[in-house]
């Protein structure tokens, strides 16, 4: 499959990409791993005519703590952030699910934290080629008005499948958009619009620099869970990410995410807010907290991924309560060590 | 569109090309270059046969554009052979029956040289792990495992010297 032509750009730094980003805007596209964005531009999904290279962007790259926060460059490789011990220790659902993406050789090495959050929505009736797609009129997301997923929607349901935006989700990351001009400052819950066209609010100006998670007290925990065909190379069909923050073996607060349901990381906030106050050892509000998360994903499953939504549905509340489990188990380890 | 210039080192020799800025690594290396060893199997990246070294790094070459390999070092399974013969590797996919077609079997070796060259001695796990990205349709993968185990066990420390490593590693 070839590529359509475009101009390539190579801005030197991140100035200089901004100032090409304000130049050609909705015509242009950034150019990370490439391994969502290229395929795409093979299946004539996109069509930029200009793609920005952020590969000489050096400052884009690196994992650092920076006050009370993680701050973790859009840029920096999936193989670093799963494998820095920063991550590891501080927000381990976010280095497990970057070590389940893909597989090592498509994009660990050229594929980046930043390009895996922003990775765009997909539907088997979306991500087809250019031929398969001319059987039939556009959809929704590529800027018709039918939607095959789901007979008689009118608005796109396409599927966001990202195991590092749902981790990031449950870890409340906020994200830094900056421009030529200056800089945004947003919540993952404001990045993502739940619209499946537009999936992400990232303005055609401008450029995801930074992910900052914010660090928690000795207690606090967190873990990942997916479930797909293989165990390498496929999307998960179904995932969960948590996090938690306990003291003296009680639950404060837990953000329970669930990932390839909707447009965006489903944050169950009820299942989460059914945890607070509950001991660790609590199994009966594991399994509500995954019931009510259940409950919650079928409202937005739609057959467009494989398997069936019934079946993805239950896999919801078995992740759930898998990921709570660790988490909860890491949390007691963490408390045992503090002697708190 | 007018070509550009691009200059990178393939198989350790360097080269001045003038590409497209379409083209990928894997249409520069076939058509360009005629190093056809490297193969398309899917044009999309989930198929593992355009596996490549970067910097000594497995990558897909199908879905890494060639100006993108500015200044970097790409090896093919052309480049795996030397004055010594055979690389261990491919001495070993021949010995113990890993490949049918063929058609995988530049992908296979060239993830499993990556494995080994991060991780010289691997678990059957590690090893499965590290090729998970590569799809086989004849051989059921069992002979490719033994293959790579084998050679991990013959090379060790394996040989870094021809591959230039750039570090990705952030401060």
């Amino acid at each position: 499959m070839r590529l359509p032509r475009f101009q390539y750009l190579e801005p030197r730094e991140l100035q200089e990409a901004l100032e090409m980003r304000a130049l050609y805007g909705a015509q242009s596209a950034l150019l990370a791993g490439g391994t969502d964005l290229l395929v795409r531009m093979k299946q004539r999904l996109k069509k930029p005519s200009f793609l920005i290279s952020l590969r000489n962007l050096r400052e884009l790259s690196g994992i650092r703590i920076q006050g009370k926060e993680l701050v973790i460059g859009a840029g920096t490789p999936l193989k670093a952030v799963g494998g820095s011990a920063l991550v590891k220790g501080h927000f381990p659902a976010l280095a497990e699910a970057v070590q389940a993406v893909g597989a090592y050789t498509i994009q660990h090495v050229r594929g980046t934290i930043g390009g895996n959050l922003c990775q765009d929505t997909r539907c088997l009736f979306y991500n087809q080629s250019s031929f398969w797609r001319s059987g039939r009129q556009a959809c929704h997301k590529a800027g018709g008005n039918i939607c095959y997923a789901r007979e008689g929607s009118d608005r796109c349901r396409s599927t966001n499948q990202s195991d590092g935006a749902t981790a990031l989700m449950a870890l409340q990351a906020r994200v830094t958009l900056r421009n030529s001009r200056g800089l945004r400052d947003l919540s993952l819950e404001e990045f993502f619009t739940m619209k499946g066209e537009t999936p992400i609010d990232l303005a055609h100006d401008e450029i995801l620099t930074e992910i900052r998670l914010p660090l928690g007290p000795p207690g606090t925990a967190s873990a990942y869970e997916r479930i797909s065909y293989r165990s390498a190379i496929d999307f998960p069909v179904a995932s969960a990410g948590v996090w938690l923050q306990s003291q003296g073996g009680i639950i404060k607060k837990a953000r329970i995410a669930v990932g390839s349901m909707g447009n965006a990381p489903l944050l169950v906030v009820q299942a989460g807010e059914s945890l607070e106050g509950r001991p660790l050892q609590d199994t009966q509000a594991l399994a509500k907290a995954a019931r009510v998360a259940m409950d919650q994903a079928s409202a937005f499953a739609v057959d467009n991924v494989g398997a069936t939504v019934e079946y993805r549905v239950e896999m919801v509340s078995v992740l759930v309560q898998r990921a709570l489990g660790r988490a909860l188990a890491r949390a007691a380890e963490d408390q045992g060590k503090e002697g708190s | 569109m007018s070509r550009v210039p691009l200059r990178l080192k393939v198989n350790g020799e360097e080269l001045e090309l003038l590409v497209e800025p379409h083209w990928t690594l894997l249409e520069v290396l076939r058509e360009e270059l005629d190093l056809t060893g490297t193969k398309e199997g899917c044009g999309e990246g989930v198929c593992g046969a355009c596996t490549v070294l970067l910097d000594g790094e497995p990558v897909r070459a199908c879905l890494t554009l060639a100006l993108e390999a500015r200044g970097a070092s790409v090896i093919t399974v052309e480049g795996l052979a030397g004055e010594k013969g055979l690389d261990p590797l491919q001495e070993s996919f021949i010995r113990y029956g890993a490949v049918q077609c063929g058609f995988c079997t530049p992908g296979m070796i060239m993830a499993a040289k990556g494995l080994l060259l991060r991780n010289p001695s691997p678990n059957e796990e590690e090893i499965r792990k590290a090729i998970s990205g590569n799809i086989c349709r004849c051989t059921g993968y069992a002979k490719i495992v033994e293959a790579i185990a084998a050679a991990a066990s013959q090379c060790n420390p394996c040989e870094k010297a021809s591959f230039e490593k750039k570090s990705e590693e952030p401060a």
